[in-house]
């Protein structure tokens, strides 16, 4: 990749349909470095299927995802994490029967690391995002909240160039997701990775987000700076609108 | 005691890769039977002049060599490991059950074949006269081997990642985890060991036959790896030393013991039943084992971390 050019995550007019269900139609969305973008929308709405193809989960029916200008065609979700591009899931997903330190250290040695290595890298990590005390306990055994901030720690190992988060407040009280905002702005700040943030929470979404693109019933309902899309009419109608 | 030293060594050769793998298979018999007739194929006979006359299939080269007792076990388990792996690889590109149900047609395919190839493997006749090597300390050194083998590859790179693939397949792709090459690592390594019990089999008994590696030592072992717990290496030797202490004692009372004037004997077949029984009782109330998937620790030392 051109070190002088940033590189950016694309979708291209990507297009899903599942047994003649569209669940994503021409939607094109570009994520930088450096930047958060929320992706916000009602259920069903296409923001997971999104994310699969951005992480190499979907194969998209039409359009393509290109990571700094190349195209991804062939790859699977491992060759999207070996070139930067990580990801957390909406259901937790942790490696259950294994202690949290073993969980991020999985990253690690798929990446590369040796063991000895990846287990460094990983307790840095969990000393860093001040969850070192649950190294190792069983990560099937933890609460949400703490599951969650494995699950990102899981994924930020190895300083990918880009995050994709799947919902990582849902369920959170006010205070949680204050703190997990916090930790999402550091994790922008330190790492300078693109995040791309799934989000339901309109707070957090405003809080953090410099970019917003809204999703409807799979198409492309607006795209713009949190503020402006906030008071687009058509998405108040359809989305804030409804929330209340 | 020897007897137990061999079902240690096939029940580790499962450990690692149902244990790690999470994944069911019917089908690693078939790389103990594999290891068996490598074993016969380089290191058979005590009679070399009975080779030919059994084997009239082998290559002449084979047909005239009877090299001692490691180079059979080398071969076993070089023959296995080496098949598994081509195997494997073919088998790992399927799911999780659908690989199941594909190691139990690879246990059907492999017996079948074996039984048909008379010219090398003698077909239903058993092949007799095959050195026998083992005793008790051979046996434990050999238990100790795959022991030592299973542990370095659960404390791996590849055993950390398979188990990863295990308890979340979707998120291990996450992690950048390529699911198919650590899961026939795993297949190859247990066919591997798989193979050296065969020939440990075949170096016990002095006598070989297709029949002795099908449905009985595949339900054994599996069931001593269940009874055991799959999670961690020190259940499946806990669950060989304790099925062996149950069937023992089953055998025992089949025999008959005596009561004063009377003599007790369960019927025949018992020893099955009693079997699937303790195997029940132990899903019902110990599900994950004995050992529930955790390892013996020893002071300090701890063999899962
Ligand atoms: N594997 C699949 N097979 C069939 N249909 C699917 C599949 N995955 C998603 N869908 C459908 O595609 C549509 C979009 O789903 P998606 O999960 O992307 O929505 P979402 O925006 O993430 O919703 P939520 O906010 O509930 O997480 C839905 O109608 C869903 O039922
Ligand atoms: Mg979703």
């Amino acid at each position: 990749m051109n070190a002088a050019v940033p590189p950016s995550l694309a979708a291209e007019a990507v297009s899903v349909t599942f047994d003649g269900l569209r669940a994503i139609s021409g939607v094109s969305l570009t994520l930088e470095k450096g930047e958060i973008l929320g992706l916000i929308g009602p259920n069903g709405a296409g923001k997971t299927t999104l994310v699969n193809c951005l992480s190499g989960f979907q194969l998209p029916t039409e359009g393509r995802v290109r990571l700094g200008g190349q195209d991804t065609v062939r790859w699977d979700a491992a060759a999207f994490r070996k070139a930067g591009v990580a990801r957390t899931f909406q259901g937790g997903r942790l490696f259950r029967d294994m202690s949290v330190l073993d969980n991020v250290e999985v990253t690690g040695v798929a990446l590369g690391l040796s063991r000895r290595a990846a287990q460094r890298k990983a307790s840095e990590l969990l000393d860093w995002m001040g969850i070192a005390q649950f190294a190792h306990q069983l990560a099937g055994t933890l609460p949400y909240t703490d599951e969650r901030r494995v699950g990102i720690a899981r994924a930020l190992l190895m300083k990918p160039d880009f995050l994709l988060l799947d919902e990582p407040a849902a369920g959170m009280s006010d205070h949680e997701c204050e703190q997990l905002t916090a930790l999402i702005r550091i994790i922008r700040l330190e790492q300078g990775c693109g995040i791309l943030l799934i989000e339901h929470n309109m707070a957090v979404v405003l809080g953090l987000c410099d970019r917003v693109h809204v999703l409807d019933g799979g198409r492309t309902l607006a795209q713009g700076r949190a503020a402006e899309v906030r008071n687009d009419r058509a998405v108040i109608d359809a989305y804030l609108g409804a929330e209340g | 005691m020897t007897e137990m030293t061999i079902r240690v060594v096939l029940v580790v050769g499962l450990y690692v890769f149902i244990g790690n793998s999470g994944i069911l298979s019917f089908g690693h018999v078939s790389f103990m039977s594999i290891g068996a007739y490598a074993f016969v194929w380089i290191s058979c006979c005590t009679l070399p002049a009975l080779k030919p006359l059994y084997l009239p299939g082998l290559p002449i080269v084979l047909q005239e060599t009877a090299l001692p007792s490691p180079a059979g076990i080398a071969a076993a388990a070089a023959l296995a490991g080496g098949s598994a792996l081509v195997i494997g690889s073919i088998l790992m590109r399927l799911s999780g059950t659908a690989a199941s149900i594909a190691t139990f047609s690879l246990l059907a395919g492999q017996y079948a074949l074996f039984r048909n190839w008379t010219g090398v493997t003698g077909g239903t006749s058993s092949l007799a006269n095959v050195p026998v090597f083992m005793n008790s300390a051979i046996g434990t050194l050999l238990a100790i081997g795959a022991v030592l083998i299973a542990w370095l590859h659960h404390q791996s790179r590849y055993g950390l990642m398979l188990r990863a693939a295990r308890d979340e397949q979707t998120a291990s792709k996450a992690s950048g985890v390529n699911v198919w090459l650590v899961r026939t690592i795993a297949f190859g390594l247990s066919g591997l060991i798989m193979g050296v019990g065969g020939a440990m089999q075949a170096g016990f008994l002095g006598i070989v036959t297709v029949d002795a590696f099908y449905l009985d030592v595949t339900f054994l072992t599996l069931a001593m790896l269940i009874v055991g717990g799959s999670g961690s290496l020190s259940g499946a030797v806990v669950g060989v030393i304790a099925l062996t202490a149950v069937t023992e004692m089953l055998r025992r009372f089949e025999v008959g013991i005596h009561l004063g004037d009377a003599l007790l004997a369960l019927p025949r077949g018992f020893q099955e039943v009693g079997l699937g029984i303790v195997m029940i009782l132990v899903m019902i109330f110990r599900p994950a084992g004995i050992m529930n998937g955790r390892e013996l620790t020893v002071g300090h030392f701890r063999l899962k971390r």
